[in-house]
């Protein structure tokens, strides 16, 4: 709003696009879509923030990560700037075969889910991060309702991590619960780190998660293709999914027809690259210490220049 | 009473109204006569049953009936509020109920007025629009509308109370704007569906004399409903009984007093003191002797025996020119007041 | 229920009991065989997979048809509905950019004007002029002090985004209502068709039907105003054709009688005679669209709802109970100007002077505020903005106490929350699984026999057979079981506090405060909070259902006993009744069909819940309908959403047979 007061009545502006030289193609805003956690918040903001110095109208959209491709093929969005190979590929890959969608390339930035526990967890089960400790602490992590067994609290079920499988797979003593929402899965971890209590979950990065918390990720046997899909794989020959997750690229996506409409503005999200630190330390910031979004933005537009200007080339 | 000098303003013939499936059909298969049992079998409701009257310019004319003996169906069927079953409703020689919805629209808004017994005032408009909303739907100008309702007002005394919202008012005080308000047209025929029904019996009282205040300045043809004999014979020029949907007799208050058709009005008319109901004229003996003052002939008993009962000698009657046409004797209206009615 | 059913029920009641007793050991006998000779019968007991209807498939195949091929000839039907968002943008933009957002104006490509939105100042000002106008000096301050909460506890930009959403889709929602409700109080045939749909509206969970909306208004805030509308209005079409069929036939007769033409009587005499109904319609307009907040900011509509969503993904869970407050604030707020215009002699001038400012004091008034206000804004930037270094938090407190709670008091909490797990919920919900699909269907459908006859039979059997037809027979069993067990807790605990209340003059004050509280505040803030004390699963989903739905229960229980009679009272008390007896002899029985409706309300609050608790992570239709969202498939979200309506129709259907039974039997109907 301050900027807003700045210019109060009628106050002219010129358009700061020509500061760049390219003028851009079309007015009309792009749409970016915003969704529920702060990474993929500041990511798009950083991104918007770069396409308004270029000079174009830039709009935040609200909007479903998986149920936003029916608006991004439709051209109601244009450019979601996280779609994470972990949980959205399938999705991805079936709205990029209606050839109203483009692949804008990867992000940079690597995500890792896992089932996670905290460290002082690791005094009660030695064995671990190895999986195979698991089922000798099953009781260690377990509840009234699952006693004997042990609780793993997974992410909602369109989250798609096949934790039911894997602890059918490697035949863990484990009841796989899922969380509703990303958000209560936290409220619970929060809730058992503060009391010191006994919690195995899934986590991913980049999120605030594991760097307030101090943990570890469980090391399963490493993820491959075949795990996923050929039962034989692995050490149990009969199902798949007997390894652990995979960690992936987040990748860029858009409108096909976007390209055409702003081709500078696409060339520049296709550049746009960021490290999992640089990223980890922004959200931290913002989840951690309480800052705004749009001052961290704010701040590392200012501080990276060089590297935005860069995304910026257009020829 | 019927004066042949006097036309008819409104009649009914033959009319009827069923309720209940296929009435219509019902009825020209039984040609009109229809007994109380066939109706019953047919799952039919006899609401109205072959109504045949009329009313003249300026009578007052009362549909007499208890709560279910199908008056208010009656009225409602005069006024095409309800749709008739069969019959004619001849007004101003139009039958009524081959009127179009665009005719019957004009003939409301321009020559009917009604009163409701519930007041039916608009909660949202004050008294003064209220009164002035029949000519609004009429198209009349603000101005003049609001001129004429300011008159109206005034004539039932609620002058001062223009801006009061129906709420505020008590309920005689609401009545008098339902009044003011069926008035403000200047209706050719006036309907007034038990109107004092709902007040207390000492408005009621004073509701009637103001009604026959009006009545007197106006002159309308009325049609009045009542479930109350008493009210019915203090207003009326002639009255109709209705029972079960048939109306049984039709005469003034005297004829129905000295020859009821049937035990039915017998039944309303026997505790009814008689002092109530004849006028001088109906016991007056002709002039013969010497009479010290006068009396008009429509004075009722009641109100004119003191001064007979106190009068030394008999007391000369006389027409509504002056013309002397009978004396009345202490002896008579002695007879009436302690119910040895003879005349 | 029409006339035939009624009757029905009426001779059912005439019945002697015993026979019914019979026929139910005997209904219960036979499901006890099912169950015990389920080899025999294996088809009887679960829904064999192979005859399940596809229903859903055929739900999603013609909704791609309405979406990419529907032609209405001259457009497509996406077409004609994205000129229908097309529309409803202009309104929504302007009332954005007055609260929220300013305009700006482009002319060519260099220069842009800039006009900045209305100050805090101006919209306090004028919202407490027409607090003022609406319900005196008290309702003013009230307003007021609400509105400054918005601007002390830093949450006025979102609730200007979130305002702005609502003045333009209550307006919309009110006209729609009026109309459909006319078209309905003119039509039987229309009403006929109209009742049925605004029963699905009212209870088809707003998460089923909000991506077929979304592919046809867009992604956006038009897509989440068009979501609210269609939750929001069923109530204003109900409040139209009841208020307009309440008009005292006397009022439409002299209105025919004064020569009214159709369009006369309706508009000058019908509409204007049934303001006070209308107005509580409009009333709940406001407040049901206020409930959309939250769900409207997953599509799109940002502002409070937004906030909430967010700052509780992020734990912060002060700051999300500050802007659940923030909306809770704004609910009541025009909640009550609204109850005051309702509440108010009619808006009719008296006398018009010629003047404008004599005719229209308050509208002068309130320009003059905006624009004295703005030009202040202009020198002052405080006056504008709110400066920030004034504004509070109390956000690190609910936080602090949030984690105090779970540090110090979460074995206790725990030790309650096992032991009920362990001896209610999980043995009711193993019960209700296992219990043959076709006995329960069978079981509804004689209940509804002996409540209402044949018709009622027929309606609840075949509604119960649909879950089991379109194989959602598990999720709707267990959908059950939560809500049954969370109705009957918040009945065990809202109707003592409603009959306390209802006996205790400062009790009932204090309770309408909560009660009021309780339905506004967007059950997304506590919900986190229970999830951290009471971990994910079936019992925070039950906490949340019963915090919800406790509302209806203390209302009704109080206002049953609050309407008995007085002379009934007065009798009891002639007896000599003690107060004890006069409440279990006298009150209770005669306020029983009114806490039943009650019931019926707390049951249906309790299903609209299902969904937001499948965010905690149950597995009942309410997640059905939460994954069909996520993965944006129309017919799985659909058909989900009609098992939760059918369950809702099913419940409302016998109980409220029941109730009118009830009612007539003490003449009370």
């Amino acid at each position: 709003m301050k900027a807003y007061c700045r210019s109060v009545f009628l106050a002219a502006l010129l358009a700061s696009g020509t500061a760049l030289g390219a003028a851009p193609e079309s007015k009309d805003p792009i749409k970016l879509t915003i969704h529920d956690w702060t990474g993929q918040y500041i990511t798009t903001h950083i991104m918007g923030r770069v396409l308004e110095e270029m000079g174009y109208n830039v709009e935040y959209q609200q909007a479903d990560y998986i149920a936003q491709f029916a608006g991004l093929e439709s051209g109601d969005l244009h450019v979601a700037m996280e779609m994470w190979e972990t949980t959205g590929k399938q999705a991805m890959d079936e709205s990029l075969k209606t050839g109203k969608t483009v692949d804008l390339g990867e992000t940079g930035m690597k995500a890792i889910e896992e089932w996670w526990y905290p460290l002082y967890m690791k005094e009660k089960c030695p064995g671990l991060p190895d999986w195979k400790a698991l089922n000798d602490c099953a009781e260690a992590f377990s509840t009234p309702e699952t006693h004997p067994k042990g609780r793993y609290l997974g992410g909602p079920v369109t989250w798609a991590g096949f934790d039911d499988e894997r602890a059918e797979a490697l035949g863990l003593d484990y009841e796989v619960v899922h969380a509703g929402t990303d958000a209560a899965l936290f409220a619970e971890i929060q809730s058992a780190y503060e009391r010191k209590a006994p919690i195995l979950a899934w986590v991913y990065t980049p999120h605030w998660a594991p760097i307030k918390f101090k943990g570890e990720w469980v090391e399963f046997p490493r993820y491959s293709e075949e795990c996923y899909n050929d039962p034989k794989w692995g050490m149990n020959t009969e199902k798949a999914y007997d390894c652990g997750k995979p960690r992936g690229w987040i990748k860029k996506v858009g409108w096909k027809d976007g390209e055409a409409k702003w081709p500078c503005a696409y060339q520049a999200v296709r550049n746009f690259t960021i490290s999992n630190q640089a990223m980890g330390e922004m959200v931290g910031e913002v989840d951690l210490d309480g800052k705004k979004v749009d001052d961290v933005v704010e701040n590392w537009i200012k501080n990276n220049e060089d590297t935005w200007t860069k995304w910026t080339q257009c020829s | 009473m019927e004066s042949p000098e006097r036309s008819v303003k409104i009649s009914c013939h033959d009319l009827w109204k069923l309720f209940g499936d296929n009435a219509k059909e019902y009825l020209t298969e039984h040609n009109g006569s229809v007994s109380a049992q066939s109706l019953k079998e047919a799952g039919l409701i006899g609401a109205v049953c072959d109504a045949n009257f009329e009313v003249f310019e300026g009578e007052i004319f009362i549909i007499m009936g208890l709560s279910g003996s199908g008056k208010s169906t009656l009225v409602r069927c005069m006024s095409r509020l309800i749709e008739p079953t069969a019959g004619k409703v001849m007004f101003e020689n139009q039958d009524l109920l081959k009127a179009s919805e665009h005719e019957l629209i004009d003939i409301r808004r321009h020559k009917m007025g009604m009163v409701f017994q519930h007041f039916a005032l608009l909660p949202h408009l004050t008294v003064l629009h209220n009164v002035a909303f029949p000519l609004e739907i009429q198209g009349v100008d603000r101005a003049s509308r609001e001129q004429r309702a300011r008159e109206i007002i005034e004539l039932v005394g609620l002058e001062g109370r223009e801006n009061y919202y129906p709420r505020e008012l008590s309920g005689g005080q609401q009545q008098r704007v339902g009044i003011a308000r069926s008035l403000a047209v200047e209706p050719d025929i006036w309907f007034l569906d038990e109107p004092f029904s709902a007040l207390d019996p000492l408005i009621r009282r004073e509701m009637q004399d103001e009604f026959l205040r009006l009545q007197n300045l106006l002159h309308k043809s009325i049609v009045f409903i009542t479930h109350d004999f008493d009210e019915a014979i203090r207003l009326a020029d002639r009255i109709a009984i209705m029972q079960d949907g048939h109306i049984i007799q039709i005469g003034s208050p005297e004829q129905l007093v000295l020859e009821p058709a049937t035990d039915y009005v017998a039944e309303f008319t026997r505790e009814i003191p008689r002092a109530k109901i004849f006028s001088a004229g109906a016991i007056m003996a002709p002039p013969t002797g010497n009479t010290l003052g006068k009396v008009s002939a429509s004075t009722k008993i009641e109100d004119l025996a003191e001064t007979v009962v106190n009068s030394k000698s008999d007391v000369a009657v006389v027409d509504s020119d002056g013309r002397t046409v009978g004396q009345l004797s202490r002896r008579a209206v002695l007879d009436v007041l302690v119910g040895k009615s003879t005349a | 229920m029409d006339a035939a059913t009624v009757a029905d029920g009426v001779r059912g009641q005439r019945r002697p009991i015993p026979i019914w007793l019979v026929i139910w050991a005997v209904a219960l006998l036979l499901t006890a065989a099912l169950y015990l000779f389920q080899q025999l019968w294996p088809w009887a007991v679960t829904y064999p997979e192979a005859w399940t209807v596809p229903l859903r498939f055929w739900v999603s195949d013609f909704m791609k048809w309405l979406i990419n091929s529907f032609d209405l000839g001259l457009f497509t039907f996406k077409e004609f509905t994205r000129s229908i968002a097309w529309l409803l943008q202009w309104p929504l933009d302007f009332a954005g950019g007055l609260l929220a957002s300013g305009f700006k104006l482009a002319w060519g490509e260099e220069a842009e004007w800039f006009i900045p939105r209305l100050s805090w100042l101006a919209v306090t000002a004028v919202v407490i002029l027409i607090g003022y106008q609406s319900g005196g000096i008290r309702l003013a301050l009230l307003v007021g002090g609400c509105f400054l909460y918005l601007v002390i506890f830093g949450q006025w930009d979102s609730a200007m985004v979130t305002l702005s959403s609502i003045v333009i889709a209550v307006p919309i929602g009110v006209v729609l209502g009026v109309f459909i409700g006319i078209l309905g109080f003119r039509s039987r045939r229309a009403e006929r068709l109209i009742v049925p749909i605004l029963d699905l509206m009212q209870t088809v969970p707003v998460f089923a039907y909000l991506v077929p909306v979304l592919f046809l208004f867009g992604f956006g805030p038009v897509a989440a105003m068009v979501a609210t509308i269609i939750y929001a209005t069923p109530p204003m079409v109900r409040c139209a054709m009841l208020s307009l069929k309440q008009v005292p036939t006397e009022i439409v007769e002299f209105g025919q009688m004064v020569g009214c033409s159709r369009r006369q009587l309706l508009w000058k005499i019908q509409i204007p005679s049934a303001r006070p109904t209308l107005m509580v319609g409009v009333n709940q307009v406001i407040m049901l669209s206020l409930n959309m907040v939250i769900i409207a900011s997953m599509i799109g509509a940002g502002g409070l709802g937004f906030d909430v969503l967010s700052s509780l993904k992020r734990l912060r869970i002060g700051e999300g109970i500050e802007a659940g407050v923030a909306i809770t604030v704004l609910a009541i707020a025009l909640d009550r100007i609204s109850q005051g215009f309702a509440n108010r002699p009619p808006s009719e001038q008296r006398d018009r002077p010629d003047s404008f400012i004599a005719r229209y004091p308050y509208t002068t008034i309130a320009l003059g505020i905006v624009i004295i206000t703005s030009l202040a804004g202009t020198f002052i930037e405080g006056l504008h903005t709110f400066p920030e270094r004034l504004q509070v938090t109390t956000g690190t407190w609910w936080n602090d106490l949030v984690s105090w709670i779970n540090i110090n008091f979460f074995d206790e909490l725990e030790a309650i929350k096992t032991w009920l797990l362990l001896n209610v919920l999980i043995p009711v919900k193993r019960f209700l699984l296992v219990l043959p699909w076709l006995a329960v269907v069978g079981m509804v459908g004689l209940a509804g026999y002996q409540l209402g006859g044949w018709r009622l039979a027929l309606f609840t059997g075949s509604l119960a057979l649909f879950m089991a037809v379109t194989g959602n027979w598990e999720k709707s069993m267990i959908s059950v079981y939560l809500c049954g067990i969370s109705v009957i807790i918040a009945a065990l605990i809202g109707i003592p506090i409603g009959i306390y209340s209802a006996r205790h003059e400062r009790a009932h004050r204090v309770v309408q405060v909560v009660v009021d509280t309780l339905q506004t505040l967007p059950s997304f803030v506590y919900l986190i909070p229970v999830v951290m004390l009471f971990r994910v699963g079936d019992f925070s989903a039950m906490i949340a259902v019963v915090a919800y739905a406790l509302a209806p229960a203390i209302r009704y229980t109080d206002h049953g006993i609050r309407q008995i009679p007085p002379s009934l009272v007065e009798a009891g008390k002639a007896f000599g009744c003690s107060r004890r007896q006069m409440l279990w002899k006298v009150q209770l029985p005669i306020a029983l069909p009114e806490i039943m409706l009650g019931i019926n309300q707390v049951i249906m609050m309790a299903l609209a819940m299902l969904v937001i608790t499948a965010l905690v992570g149950t597995r009942d239709l309410g997640q059905e309908v939460y994954i069909a969202l996520t993965k944006a498939d129309t017919g799985r979200g659909i058909v989900a959403g009609l098992c939760v309506a059918f369950i809702a129709m099913i419940s409302d259907r016998l109980i409220s047979a029941w109730a009118q039974r009830k009612k007539k039997e003490f003449g009370l109907a």
